[in-house]
């Protein structure tokens, strides 16, 4: 059965997607995404030197500061922090430069309305490009999503406010991006599945079944092959002509 | 950039990769010694890229990631400019850009014994070379070159320092030279000093000659040649509009 959504779009269609790089004179890497109405401004500032009290210093440290449009910063913008904190870690490289701090501040320039749920996939890719802008060794990206389940069992992706007001469920999943390589596609594979399979983070409000959620999975990883290109993309730096037949 | 219809590329050399993106097979490559150079790393059977660049291989072996940040990641033999910070004992400490402060030893000058210490107090801007750049230990300059003698390092005295994109400085000190420092250099004389970290510094007799060349430096990193050209001609003209 066919959902009609407000705006229009089928049930896997993202809304316009928006990427920019090296925005900010001052932060050493900076990038916003627009997805929609929802729009996030990440600015990296980093690696200096030394590490916060409790941090391994054995390690490069991420420390992530959320910044909302409006109102004073309490546990919700506390707990935003430390998801996204948890899934840049998983993606940089932190042993090669132990004992230092990398600050990322996310500033939400847009929300569709009140909080919603799709600001932290939202902040999630933007934080991604602002680490690639600055430079910081990264295994591999990340490309994060939010879908919903309705009452009726079908699920949606991208949602905006007002779908979100009558969903029953919603999700959001951070996976890796698809990459290039030169190794036959046979090769690419951990244990029979591609590694763009990989969850990164999962959240969850809201009662879903366990068939619903996996559901939700299979319906994210399509879509992220899509957000991987914009990626890709918008990531590339703008090349004049004869840089590359220096020297 | 082109999207692959379908298998693999056969080769990412002088494309653009990204973190993640899989450069190298090297059970292709058995016999042979590679040399990885920035921004690559090894993930068992294959050199996985770390930042986003573009792929390079230069002959016999070397393949590595050239990319364009506003931070510096401290390299052996580079040359740089440095900010001293604090000067201790032994070392001053020297902030050249990079994720720890570089210690430059009281000694390392030529000619350089405990008599004669030279006094940088904090915020002397220095060009100095890195000696060591090992991970996890603070970078080591010098003051001299690899044979010991002076070699223009040391102090700069007077002129204008401005920070560039690591990429920009590449650019200036490519051979040949780079299209808009032919272009400035033909019709104004300044003396100039570039650091691999992302700082220009420039000094020229009257003002507006530092601010021309500044600007000028400033303005051409994204532009082709022909454009710098162009560009530098336009500044040149309001030069001479004004004096």
């Amino acid at each position: 059965m066919e959902i009609d959504r407000l705006d229009g779009r089928k049930a896997n269609q993202l809304r316009p997607l928006a990427c920019s790089r090296n925005i900010l004179n001052r932060a050493h890497g900076s990038a916003s995404w627009t997805q929609g109405d929802t729009k996030v401004l990440v600015a990296v500032y980093g690696p200096k030197a030394g590490t916060k009290k409790n941090e391994n210093p054995e390690k490069a440290c991420i420390e992530v500061i959320w910044k909302p449009k409006s109102g004073q910063i309490g546990k919700l913008e506390r707990e935003y922090e430390m998801i996204v904190k948890r899934t840049l870690q998983s993606i940089c490289i932190l042993n090669i430069n132990p004992n230092t701090t990398t600050s990322v501040i996310v500033q939400v320039i847009n929300d569709d309305g009140a909080v919603s749920f799709t600001l932290l996939p939202c902040a999630i890719n933007a934080a991604c490009a602002a680490l690639v802008d600055a430079g910081i060794p990264l295994k591999h990206l990340a490309v994060a999503i939010c879908c919903c389940l309705a009452d009726s069992g079908y699920i949606i992706l991208d949602p905006t406010k007002l779908e979100e007001q009558s969903m029953k469920a919603y999700a959001y999943l951070v996976f890796p991006n698809s990459i290039l390589s030169v190794r036959p596609e046979g090769s690419l594979k951990v244990q029979g599945e591609p590694m763009e399979h990989g969850v990164i983070t999962s959240g969850t409000q809201g009662a879903m079944s366990v068939d619903d959620y996996l559901n939700c999975l299979e319906r994210g990883r399509a879509a992220t092959a899509k957000m991987s290109t914009v990626l890709r993309r918008n990531l590339q730096p703008q090349i004049a002509g004869d840089l590359s037949k220096a020297g | 950039m082109e999207t692959k219809p379908s298998g693999s590329p056969t080769s990412l050399v002088d494309q653009f990769v990204m973190p993640g993106d899989e450069a190298l097979d090297l059970s292709t490559m058995s016999n042979q010694t590679i040399k990885l150079g920035r921004s690559l790393r090894q993930d068992g059977d294959v050199l996985s890229v770390m930042k986003a660049g573009t792929f390079k291989f230069s002959k016999p072996n070397k393949y590595w990631v050239e990319s364009s940040q506003k931070r510096y990641e401290p390299h052996a033999g580079d040359s740089v400019l440095g900010i001293v910070v604090d000067s201790k004992a032994d070392n001053f400490l020297v902030d050249i850009k990079g994720p720890a402060l570089a210690f430059l030893p009281v000694l390392a000058f030529e000619g350089g014994t405990r008599r004669n210490i030279p006094k940088f107090e904090a915020g002397t801007l220095i060009y100095v070379r890195v000696v060591k750049a090992n991970p996890g230990m603070n970078p080591e300059l010098s003051c001299t070159d690899a044979s010991g003698k002076a070699a223009e390092f040391g102090q700069l005295k007077d002129g204008y320092m401005f920070e560039s994109s690591t990429g920009l400085s590449r650019m200036l000190l490519s051979s040949p030279t780079c299209p808009v420092l032919d272009a400035l250099g033909k019709k104004l004389s300044f003396e100039i000093a570039v650091g691999l970290n992302g700082r220009v510094w420039v000094n020229a007799t009257s003002p507006s000659t530092v601010i021309v060349v500044a600007n000028g430096i400033m303005n051409s990193e994204f532009k082709s040649g022909v454009q710098q050209r162009g560009m530098v001609e336009k500044l040149l003209q309001n030069l001479k509009l004004s004096t």
